[in-house]
């Protein structure tokens, strides 16, 4: 009885706060406002790829707010993410290798170091990153933004991967050092197959890190052709008004949907490896 | 000897990039921060010494405590909730019954959506037409502005705990599942009553996972910039400014000062180093 009564509170809780965006994502325009859809229609999301197609609601003064088409918010954001991601995951696993195989001194600096940057708060560095991506010439570009979700990327990947290769026991290794094979060689045939789940696991989390981001893109691109999704999003919302109710509810499911799924795929890896220590002790 | 310093060497490969880029992301911006919180400048020109002036600025202005307490006020309202919340779920999915997978993977869908996404369908549900006016006039009650100065911390708090007591559920059910059975039985074979074994078996047994996902989940929470700034801004007036959204605002949006904006995170930053020294203790390194 009270596990029942408990789910059902569980699935209000959940079902109705996502309730209306899901359902104005599927309405025609003229019912937004109403809880129920008089039909359910999937022009929304077609509009979302379809330049054409969004060219009418423009013309409607539906998405006037929008300067550009959504796929170029939704491409930009692939691309920020993605290489975000990408460099994230091959450094963050060269430095989880070697704080998962290796002893020397100086170690403990280094993890926690990783650490520090792990639950360090992000919007302290908004001016000095801006600063160094003028200097570098990185501002307005794709490039320096994807530079900046480092910051959240690198210290997830090494975490998550030392504690990855710390489960791949060292004898395998050995056992192919004792066949001949250097120690890249051991790397390359023997660990990196093994390791596959782990990269899988570090990259979809990576990406779904930078695929949330709001503030560094909002401080580092100046020009709209450059803008991610986050920043789109905030466009529907004009004098606190919502422009094109469908249109936003779309893209915010599509924006969500895509992260959630992969995380769907991998999520147990996720809180266990954080609180890996407090849940042995 | 020569090829042992060779291999100690290339051992240090592995780790230097990691190690450089974080040096150049974190720790040279904090440094550059101080740097800059002596200075002044206007646009297009170039820092100036100012000494202390900015730090006198922002002490003597009710703007800089009024948003370590709004901080004060969003993060622990929100943490206390997400904690009571992800405690009951995991404990209701802790036991066995028909659906359970089912709700386990359901209750992950609000952390999963990206902080924006969750923003946005919270826009849909604190319009005035939207899902909550709507619900409050089925009971009979008068429609509300969600986002109005007496309403709008306590809409962005329930934002932030829709989103993220998930986190807390994960935790809390990977901590439950790992306590040994045996020790409920014995509890049990003394006679302890279901509230006992709670208070002196599960409670003390979770402590770390407790302690663990509350201090992450604090400096997230006080780091919160999405989905603040996309429901209220800060706003009304300064109803919702945190500090993240204080510096913000300071840099690029009213005053334009980066300097001033430089200060206000240094004077902010001991309160997040002693969180950061206590959450980098529990996780055990």
């Amino acid at each position: 009885m009270l596990i029942a009564v408990g789910s059902a509170l569980l699935l209000l809780w959940i079902i109705i706060p996502s309730f209306w965006a899901f359902k104005t994502s599927i309405s025609p325009h003229e019912d937004a406002w109403k809880p129920l859809p008089s039909r359910i229609t999937l022009d929304h999301y077609l509009s979302l790829f379809n330049p054409s197609l969004e060219a009418i609601l423009r013309g409607m003064g539906l998405r006037a707010a929008l300067p550009d088409p959504m796929i170029v918010y939704i491409r930009n954001s692939l691309v920020v993410s993605t290489t975000a991601s990408v460099i994230g995951v091959i450094l963050g696993s060269l430095a989880g290798y070697n704080l998962a195989r290796f002893n020397y001194r100086g170690k403990r600096v280094v993890i926690w170091l990783v650490l520090f940057a792990y639950v360090f708060p992000v919007f302290i560095l908004m001016v000095p990153i801006l600063i160094i991506m003028r200097n570098l010439g990185l501002y307005n570009t794709l490039l320096g933004v994807a530079l900046a979700h480092l910051a959240y990327t690198l210290p997830y990947s090494t975490l998550m991967m030392r504690s990855y290769f710390m489960g791949i026991p060292p004898s395998l290794e050995e056992a192919a050092l004792v066949d001949g094979c250097t120690r890249l060689q051991a790397l390359w045939r023997v660990t990196i197959p093994v390791a596959v789940p782990g990269f899988v696991t570090a990259f979809i989390f990576s990406f779904t890190l930078s695929w949330n981001d709001l503030l560094f893109a909002l401080i580092l691109l100046s020009s709209t052709r450059n803008y991610t999704l986050p920043i789109a999003a905030t466009f529907f919302l004009w004098g606190g008004e919502i422009v094109d109710p469908g249109g936003l509810a779309a893209t915010a499911i599509f924006a969500g949907v895509l992260p959630a799924a992969l995380y769907m795929v991998v999520q147990r890896y996720v809180v266990v490896g954080l609180v890996r220590g407090a849940v042995k002790a | 000897m020569l090829s042992l310093r060779r291999e100690a060497l290339s051992r240090w490969l592995y780790v230097v990039p990691t190690v450089i880029l974080i040096v150049i992301v974190f720790i040279l911006p904090i440094a550059y921060n101080v740097w800059l919180s002596f200075h002044e400048k206007v646009i297009g020109g170039e820092p100036v010494w100012a000494g202390l002036k900015n730090y006198e600025r922002l002490i003597n202005s009710p703007m800089f405590y009024k948003t370590v307490l709004n901080t004060a006020v969003y993060t622990f309202a929100s943490v206390f909730s997400k904690a009571l919340i992800g405690l009951g779920a995991a404990l209701l999915l802790n036991r066995e019954f028909w659906g359970r997978g089912f709700l386990r993977g359901f209750s992950i869908l609000p952390w999963a959506f990206p902080s924006f996404v969750c923003a946005v369908l919270f826009w849909f549900n604190y319009d005035y037409r939207g899902t909550f006016n709507q619900l409050l006039m089925l009971l009979g009650l008068r429609p509300i502005h969600w986002m109005n100065y007496d309403n709008a911390m306590f809409s962005v708090i329930l934002l932030n705990v829709w989103h993220g007591w998930p986190f807390y559920f994960m935790g809390y059910l990977a901590g439950l599942q790992a306590i040994p059975t045996e020790l409920y039985e014995a509890a049990e074979i003394d006679g302890a009553s279901p509230l006992q074994k709670f208070r002196h078996v599960t409670i003390p047994m979770l402590k770390p996972v407790i302690l663990t996902v509350i201090l992450l989940s604090t400096m997230w929470t006080m780091g919160e910039f999405t989905q603040i700034y996309m429901t209220t801004g800060g706003g009304p007036v300064d109803a919702t400014l945190t500090i993240p959204i204080a510096t913000y605002r300071i840099a690029f949006q009213t005053e334009i000062n980066m300097p001033l904006a430089a200060a206000y995170t240094i004077l902010v930053l001991p309160i997040y180093l002693t969180l950061i020294y206590f959450t980098l203790k529990m996780m055990g390194e």
